[in-house]
């Protein structure tokens, strides 16, 4: 582990509750979607956290109040010791120099009428002090060169590009400002399988070279284990466990770790008749009235009284050496993933 | 296109020696406005009762424009058949009338989609969809397909069948939709089943479900099963063949065991070669080099001659014909030899 100076951002007990309301004139709360619901971890300078869980289970809403694009209902957000979601103005907006982003889609998410060079240059039309007026197309150049683009083709438009070179495009855009943390959220699910394993080398090139910390969302676990130092498994907005890659991977606690695990299908058929496989029933209950106590219970093979009345806590449970948040926590090695 | 056109159905019963369906030597082409596109370059696989074939290939491989075409759903014009035959029962579908082929089209093909979202359709309650199927094709009383409805909501473990048969098709989840859609294609039990990605846009724990369901669908009905995806993973699980699709054509066909074990292609070499391993953490993950290429102005030759690490002269020339390794093996690629011992050139 790294020591607490390197460290670059601290969450703590964060919250984001998405009211639901009702009536046209005079709205009234009658509840809220707990979409993100008390999150904590830090992250270190030029490391990589994965974040896997459902859709649905609050990583990309978690994403947006990292970046403070929405604000959180209570906890913090401490980017070198300062609070991003509490900042206004002038700060938040220097704030946000230092954490960028990495879309998903590379079709939606790049503006069609707008040029290459327009498009990672924007930010510096909003940071004007990162780079005066006159240097500006020379340094979209040098990004355009560091993500393996031909600098000559600044003034392109984005559906000139394949889906890969497009992320590309994505990815300068994000490094224009030089943050020091980027949040990917999928930045490879939309890519054909052949083109994903060249972005991902980039993404790990850049981190070398620039000492970059990453938040890497992604639902494709073998990516995640082949980038991330650390992982945390969120499940209907809380992590219910956390820990290094060995320890998630080969000697995952939660149950819903497990069977997560054991749902990803293994590239080689050999032996494919006796792997064991968890196959959870159902969906996940909805965020806007979570199960009481363990939020997992009502799909977990393992649940009994207690689950229901006490939640667990995010904590190094005993014969674990991570945290997890099960009372019945117990390492168990599913399968290989990858 | 001028064809004669009969109205004789496939034979049912017994198959003899014709494979249930066969598609030979299959080209279909796209006339646009920028010039023809050539999706499927002479596209030959076979299925029969309850064996899967997983066809594998990247967006704009042609895997799922052979599945169109199959159904006989593709939209001509722009579309155009030159050349091939799709024979079900050894009829050859692309000569039945259009009558004909609708009495095949989802009684006795039948085909899931990637998105049931856009599929189903949003004004109609899930239950009328699904005996939308019985009323049409079997002639069926309103009530009594309505039943039918319920039975097969129950048959693909929807909970509660009874009480959402008259749910919209947004009240579901999406792995729920997945399951209408399963359970309207498999209404009039099909004698094959095309899959056209149908766990892509679900998490991994729903996918599982699906294809357990899927799987257990197949061993009752002994359906023959195309399943159509780009995951390598979904296809190890549960493919008993495998066809590798790139820029239209099959590069490389064999059973799943041996192509996991030693691909005799490089571009199925480079895919498999490409999934981050445990050992290599912290190290680069091979990637193939280049982009896919542009169907309107397919590279000549080998199409994937430009992105190739076997690349020899005659590569970039003479378009590679799809060798015969073993009886139910071939390779496209003039260096099939090379690729398979693992000799990096």
């Amino acid at each position: 582990m790294a020591t607490s100076s390197e460290r670059i951002l601290e969450v703590r007990d964060l919250v984001k509750h998405f009211p639901l309301t009702q009536g046209i004139l005079f709205k009234k709360q009658i509840g809220a979607i707990k979409a993100v619901d008390g999150v904590s971890f830090d992250l270190n300078k030029g490391e990589t956290l994965g974040i896997v869980g459902e859709s649905g289970c609050g990583k990309s809403t978690l994403a947006k109040v990292l970046m403070a694009l929405e604000r959180p209902t209570s906890g913090s957000v401490k980017i070198n010791g300062r609070d991003i979601a509490k900042a206004r103005g002038g700060e938040l907006k220097r704030m946000r120099r230092n954490i960028q982003m990495v879309m998903q889609d590379p079709y939606t998410s790049l503006n069609p009428r707008m040029t290459v060079g327009d498009i990672i240059g924007e930010p510096y039309e909003i940071h004007t002090e990162v780079a005066p007026k006159g240097d500006r197309r020379k340094k979209v150049q040098e990004l355009l060169e560091v993500v393996g683009l031909n600098p000559d083709h600044i003034n392109r438009y984005p559906h000139q590009f394949s889906g890969g070179q497009r992320q590309r495009i994505g990815i300068a855009r994000g490094l224009a400002l030089q943050p020091e943390i980027i949040v990917c959220d999928e930045p490879v699910s939309a890519l054909d399988v052949s083109i994903q394993a060249q972005v991902i080398n980039l993404l790990e090139r850049l981190q070398n070279e620039f000492n970059l910390a990453y938040i890497f969302i992604a639902h494709d676990l073998s990516v995640v284990r082949h980038i991330s130092d650390r992982v945390g498994v969120m499940y209907l907005g809380k992590f219910v466990e956390l820990g290094k890659d060995t320890e998630i991977y080969d000697r995952p606690a939660h149950p819903y770790t497990q069977a997560l695990l054991s749902a990803v299908p293994v590239p080689d058929p050999e032996g494919r008749e006796q792997r064991e496989r968890i196959i959870l029933q159902g969906d996940p209950p909805s965020p806007a009235n979570p199960p009481s106590g363990c939020r997992f219970r009502t799909r977990c093979w393992k649940a009994q009284e207690i689950c229901a009345q006490e939640e667990p806590l995010l904590q190094i449970r005993p014969g674990t050496g991570h945290e997890s948040a099960c009372h019945f926590a117990e390492t168990h090695d599913v399968v290989h993933v990858g | 296109m001028k064809k004669t056109s009969t109205n004789v159905l496939p034979a049912e019963g017994g198959l003899g020696d014709e494979p249930l369906l066969a598609v030979d030597d299959l080209h279909v082409e796209f006339h646009t406005r920028a010039g023809t596109v050539r999706a499927v370059n002479g596209v030959s696989y076979t299925v029969g009762p309850g064996e899967t074939l997983a066809v594998l290939g990247e967006s704009g491989s042609g895997k799922s424009v052979t599945a169109q075409a199959i159904m006989g759903i593709l939209d001509m014009p722009p579309a155009v058949i030159p050349k091939g035959q799709i024979r079900f029962r050894g009829t050859d579908l692309l000569k039945l009338s259009e009558e004909a082929r609708t009495q095949v089209r989802g009684q006795r093909i039948a085909m899931i989609f990637q998105d049931a979202l856009s599929a189903l359709n949003p004004v109609f309650t899930v239950g009328w969809q699904i005996s939308e199927m019985f009323r049409v094709h079997r002639g069926m009383s309103k009530s009594d397909a309505m039943k039918k409805a319920v039975e097969l909501m129950d048959r693909v473990r929807i909970p509660a069948a009874r009480q959402r048969v008259n749910d919209y098709p947004h009240q579901f989840s999406g792995g729920m939709r997945q399951r209408i859609m399963i359970a309207m294609s498999i209404a009039l039990d099909p004698e094959v089943l095309i899959a056209d990605e149908p766990t892509t846009a679900l998490d991994v724990t729903v996918q599982a479900q699906i294809m357990e369901l899927l799987a257990e669908l197949q061993r009752e009905s002994q359906m023959g099963l195309i399943l159509i995806t780009h995951d390598l993973g979904v296809v190890a699980d549960v493919a008993d063949k495998i066809a590798v699709m790139y820029a239209g054509r099959i590069v490389e066909q064999a059973p799943v065991y041996d192509i996991y074990k030693a691909p005799a292609h490089p571009y199925t070499k480079g895919l498999l070669d490409s999934i981050p391993r445990v050992d290599q953490k912290g190290q680069d993950l091979y990637a193939i080099k280049g982009l896919p290429p542009n169907l309107l102005d397919l590279p000549t030759g080998c199409s994937f001659h430009p992105r190739c690490p076997y690349r020899q002269d005659n590569c970039v020339t003479d378009v590679p014909p799809l060798y015969e390794i073993s009886g139910t093996r071939g390779s496209a690629c003039h260096y099939w030899r090379e690729v398979l011992d693992g000799d990096q050139q």
